[in-house]
């Protein structure tokens, strides 16, 4: 697992201007709680946060004012757009702790039933997984060769890492293998062409009699 | 059914409203692995949706899965041309979704970014907003 070191300092709580100026400097708004301790308002560089999320990271290092304690990446808020990133939830956590993280999913391999048409469909990008601080990996390996067509994978059939354990739905579909739909593109703008309705939609509690008093 | 009006509505005709702000909801890459996201503020209406999912499937050629995330829920009155004003609110001429400032419109999976970029862009074309390709990004 990664760990990215991101720079930081402390910040006061400020109002909707004091953070748009935060922002503008190249820092990001960041809160660090759990362990039943008081809150703490920091404020991370922009530029390493970014780093550390393209690294895929969960857990960062964070210096401030020459102190260095690790957090894992809790939530991340992002704008209206989901592009960039305006602020941060940390999470204070020790090496031994079990933690809930979304691991990634590494689909390996080609499909076998992917020769005869079918297109493989990912239905689970992330898998919640519970796992030790110091053993979260890196993104979880699922093989992919056997899958024929309209076969799923399951997140019960999954094999995880050690020290890391799923407890969620094993029959919640991970990924499957569609095959192809019966008809041609043409046909089947024919058949939804065919399948339109009528001009006007139906009124909730309204009768012909109704529509006729309307005109009148 | 292609998506171009609501089955029953509670009324007929609606007023015309604002459509001001940014999107807070409906505006992540959900079911698909790409997505295109309306970068201004506009209605969208149900013959630029049906233009787009069209444009869309025929460049795909039944490969991958589009998903169209908006529907048109409002319904935009006319006055026939050459009347006069008066006599009432015209009839209803048009479906149209509402869209804000990082709407997801559509989503597609089931294809390689290259291709997702190449069929939401012609569906990009139909659209009567600005907007941007989009990638699926990993929830924490």
């Amino acid at each position: 697992m990664e760990i990215a070191t991101v720079k930081g300092e402390t910040r006061k709580i400020g109002n909707r201007h004091a953070m748009k100026n935060l922002r503008a400097g190249g820092m990001l708004p960041a809160v660090i709680y759990g362990h039943k301790e008081k809150p703490e308002h920091v404020a991370l560089s922009r530029r390493d946060l970014l780093f550390a999320l393209e690294q895929g990271s969960y857990v960062i290092s964070l210096e401030v004012g020459g102190q260095t304690s690790q957090y894992l990446l809790k939530e991340i808020q992002y704008d209206h757009l989901q592009q960039h990133p305006q602020h941060v939830d940390l999470m204070r956590v020790t090496q031994d702790e079990t933690v809930t993280i979304q691991a990634v999913l590494d689909f390996r391999g080609t499909p076998a039933g992917a020769q005869l048409g079918g297109t493989f469909r990912i239905a689970m990008k992330t898998l919640p997984v519970d796992c030790q601080v110091k053993a979260i990996p890196d993104a979880i390996r699922v093989d992919i060769s056997h899958l024929g067509i309209n076969e799923s994978i399951y997140a019960g059939d999954v094999r995880l890492p050690d020290g890391t354990s799923y407890k969620g739905d094993p029959r919640a579909v991970v990924a499957t293998l569609a095959g192809k739909r019966g008809m041609t593109a043409a046909e089947l703008d024919a058949e939804e062409g065919a399948a339109d309705g009528p001009d006007e939609p139906e009124v909730i509690g309204r009768t012909a009699k109704d529509d006729g008093d309307d005109e009148s | 059914m292609p998506a171009n009006m609501p089955r029953r509505v509670k009324w007929r005709k609606q007023q015309k409203g604002r459509n001001r702000g940014n999107a807070c909801r409906g505006n992540k890459v959900t079911f698909g692995d790409y997505g295109l996201q309306s970068l201004d503020n506009g209605r969208v209406n149900s013959r630029h949706i049906e233009a787009g999912r069209i444009a869309a499937t025929h460049y795909l050629q039944r490969q991958g899965r589009v998903y169209i995330r908006i529907f048109p829920h409002k319904p935009i009155s006319s006055k026939p041309l050459e009347t006069r004003m008066g006599k009432g609110k015209g009839e209803t001429d048009i479906w149209t979704a509402l869209v804000k400032p990082g709407t997801m419109l559509y989503e597609l999976s089931g294809v390689t970014e290259e291709i997702a970029k190449a069929a939401l862009l012609r569906i990009a074309h139909k659209m009567p907003v600005r907007t941007r390709f989009v990638v699926r990004r990993n929830e924490r």
